[in-house]
């Protein structure tokens, strides 16, 4: 009897380490939201500098204690629209293709190179846009630097070819087949199946797809730092202006920043923060929408 | 018929769309591959990031070694590479190696330096030792700075030749051994991998085994499977300030291994937790109760039975995370720094390949190495890639059975 209690115990005492372990994921969440928010908002509650002018200023320039922000958000919508509306139909024909077009080998071959794609670490994305793409459009801007809104979208979108390939696919791939089934009953052609039957069928997981996606660019960091230009001051007019992104803005100057300065890199960092969550939540939305279904 | 043409243009589209992808892997691989590779050798994998300097111990022995007229014909394995020397290469007998004055260049100095540029077989360079009496291993392109306290500045080939051949007995030369090599960076990109692993590994496998097999669904469940979702969307440079803060600052790490590690490690915990998770669900219910039946508590079951079935599910978590942990540069930025060194001590900095290809491109403008050091990325990224794919047919033959 003694010993079964004995066991009994030692059982729930290794359940409740298992439940503790599973729960770290739970703190780590919360004490990154604590953390950050908590050295993001000091400058403004403390009032040493005012939320308005951290929130519409476009000028940033720590050594005469201006910190504006607006530009750079603006700068981090128009990166990620541009990469999103170049890179998205590229992904989703790349997805179609794998998964309704292709034999068997090609498909193989296809998926094996967009898993590489998304293998290679951002550094080296950033290097082969400085080395490539900033001098190509070097050579097509009438600025004098190729570094520009439109290197930082070229490189983003294919940054995120991989995430959107790959989701769209396997939702894609998902669709019954009784869809094209009943399709090609029909009279459908195989190219109408195809775009009128299975990716509306597939819609909700290549919007999943779409959206994190948009979370990828937006998060981008080194990448972007090495062809964006990061300029101090200046809402970006055309695809050849720089922009300075939010993320870059942080990676730049957290290594030697200090006070108010430094307290303001974590405030853009809650900026981003809240941009993300606003992702998260929505994938998290279509995701059970797609269960519910 | 009409139709038929719109298929024609539609499937046209989605071919350009699939080349277009194939292109620009084929594209970045491609110019990695061709701007890297010229400087992939074994100097580069083997040295460090900055210049040594160190003092050498050599036994003089005068006994003239004879140049190999051929060897000096067919150029050494210097001039190959710097192909202007300032003078024409001296041999100096009593150490046994041919020295070459040359100019050399660097993004930031360009100093005349005199290097060594061929070693004879019978040379006492080869049995040079440190000042602990270590063995140095002296090779072609090492720099000489001084003999015995006299230092080479402004001297021509000739007169370094007879300075060094006027001293007698053991000879102390200040040697620099050149930079330029990403082995400090390798070592800590391992040092990484290892250390953020074991603290993510067993949290994160435990963690996936209560989300699996004790779990009821209810309100923990989905706020363990929110927050794993959360932080598997939280960019990498948001984890890098709250390393800054939490690692850095308030547990007062420093920029260091230690708070590199414990960034790279919640980094990590989504990705572990979810392969896991997967592997744990592809083994059968039926094994379960088999064991449950034969009087095993739970505990046992799970070590002794679920576990070892999903093994190949836990490698795979494994690849994913060391993949993971190599592609990962902006946290460590913040938390580990640019240090290209080999950190002593856990509270000591240090940076992984990316951060340095990040360090001179951004800072040196030298994409060469940057993308020499992507090749070694990369070669790495396949391999894993494919021992991944291993290890996932293994998990699914298991099943088949």
């Amino acid at each position: 009897m003694e010993a079964i209690k004995r066991k009994k115990i030692k059982e729930k005492i290794i359940e409740n380490f298992f439940l503790i372990c599973a729960f770290v994921a739970v703190v780590s969440v919360l004490a990154i939201t604590f953390f950050v928010f908590y050295n993001g908002l000091k400058p403004f509650v403390s009032n040493s500098y005012p939320f308005w002018n951290f929130i519409s200023g476009v000028e940033w320039r720590p050594g005469s204690n201006m910190y504006g922000i607006f530009y750079m958000i603006v700068g981090s919508i128009f990166g990620t629209l541009g990469a999103i509306l170049l890179g998205v139909p590229i992904a989703i024909l790349t997805a179609v293709y794998i998964a309704e077009m292709a034999d068997s080998r090609i498909g193989k071959i296809i998926r094996f190179a967009v898993e590489l794609l998304a293998g290679i670490p951002s550094v080296l994305y950033g290097v082969f846009g400085l080395g490539i793409i900033v001098p190509y459009v070097l050579k097509i801007s009438p600025m004098a630097q190729g570094e520009s809104l439109l290197a930082t979208i070229l490189v983003l979108a294919i940054m995120i070819l991989p995430t959107v390939v790959s989701i769209s696919e396997t939702s894609i791939s998902a669709v019954p087949k009784e869809y094209r089934e009943g399709s090609y009953a029909l009279g459908a052609s195989k190219i109408q199946t195809i775009f009128k039957v299975v990716l509306p069928a597939a819609r909700s997981g290549v919007m999943t797809g779409v959206i994190l996606g948009i979370g990828r660019a937006i998060g981008e960091t080194m990448a972007v730092m090495l062809v964006c230009g990061n300029p101090i001051a200046g809402i970006p007019t055309s695809l050849f202006d720089q922009i300075r992104p939010l993320t870059t803005n942080i990676a730049l100057e957290m290594g030697y920043a200090s006070g108010v300065h430094q307290e303001l890199l974590y405030s853009t960092g809650v900026v981003l923060f809240v941009f993300i969550m606003i992702i998260n939540l929505a994938v998290n939305k279509l995701v059970k929408t797609k269960v519910g279904s | 018929m009409t139709q038929k043409i719109k298929d024609t243009i539609v499937k046209g589209v989605v071919y350009l769309a699939t080349g277009i992808t194939l292109c620009v892997l084929l594209f970045i691989i491609g110019f990695i591959f061709i701007k890297g590779i010229g400087l992939i050798n074994w100097n580069f994998i083997s040295r460090d990031y900055n210049d040594t300097t160190f003092y050498a111990f050599v036994q003089e022995s005068n006994s003239p070694t004879t140049l190999d007229e051929k060897v000096q014909e067919n150029k050494s394995d210097y001039d190959k590479k710097y192909e202007t020397p300032l003078e024409a290469p001296v041999y100096v007998e009593s150490i046994g190696a041919e020295i070459t004055k040359v100019l050399y260049k660097n993004y930031t100095t360009e100093k005349e330096q005199f290097i060594i540029s061929y070693i004879s077989k019978g040379s006492p360079l080869l049995s040079a030792v440190n000042s602990n009496g270590t063995s140095i291993d002296v090779s072609t392109d090492f720099v000489l700075e001084s003999v015995n306290g006299n230092e080479f500045t402004g001297m021509s080939t000739e007169e370094v030749k007879t300075l060094i051949n006027d001293q007698s007995g053991e000879l102390k030369i200040k040697m620099v051994e050149p930079g330029g090599g990403i082995r400090s960076n390798i070592i800590t990109t391992l040092y990484m991998i290892l250390l953020s692993l074991v603290v993510a590994l067993p949290i994160g496998i435990f963690g996936a085994i209560y989300l699996t097999e004790y779990a009821k669904p209810g309100k923990i469940v989905n706020a363990i499977r929110f927050a794993a979702e959360c932080l598997a969307g939280i960019p990498s440079i948001i984890f890098g300030l709250f390393g800054m803060a939490f690692f850095v600052v308030a547990l007062n790490f420093q920029i260091s291994l230690l708070s590199g590690s414990l960034t790279v490690a919640i980094i990590l915990l989504p990705v572990i937790i979810r392969s896991t998770e997967e592997a744990l669900k592809t083994v059968p219910i039926a094994f379960r109760e088999g064991s449950l039946a034969l009087g095993a508590t739970k505990l046992q079951t799970i070590f002794k039975i679920i576990l070892p079935c999903a093994v190949p599910g836990i490698a795979t978590a494994v690849l994913l995370s060391i993949g993971r942990v190599i592609g990962e540069s902006a946290a460590l930025l913040l938390t580990a720094g640019t240090v290209a060194q080999i950190p002593g001590t856990l509270f000591s900095p240090g940076s992984t390949l990316t951060v340095q290809a990040y360090y001179v491109t951004k800072e040196e403008g030298n994409i060469e190495m940057a993308c020499a050091i992507g090749i070694v990325i990369i070669v790495i990224v396949i391999i894993l890639n494919i021992l991944s794919r291993i290890a996932s047919d293994k998990l699914n033959v298991f099943n088949k059975e």
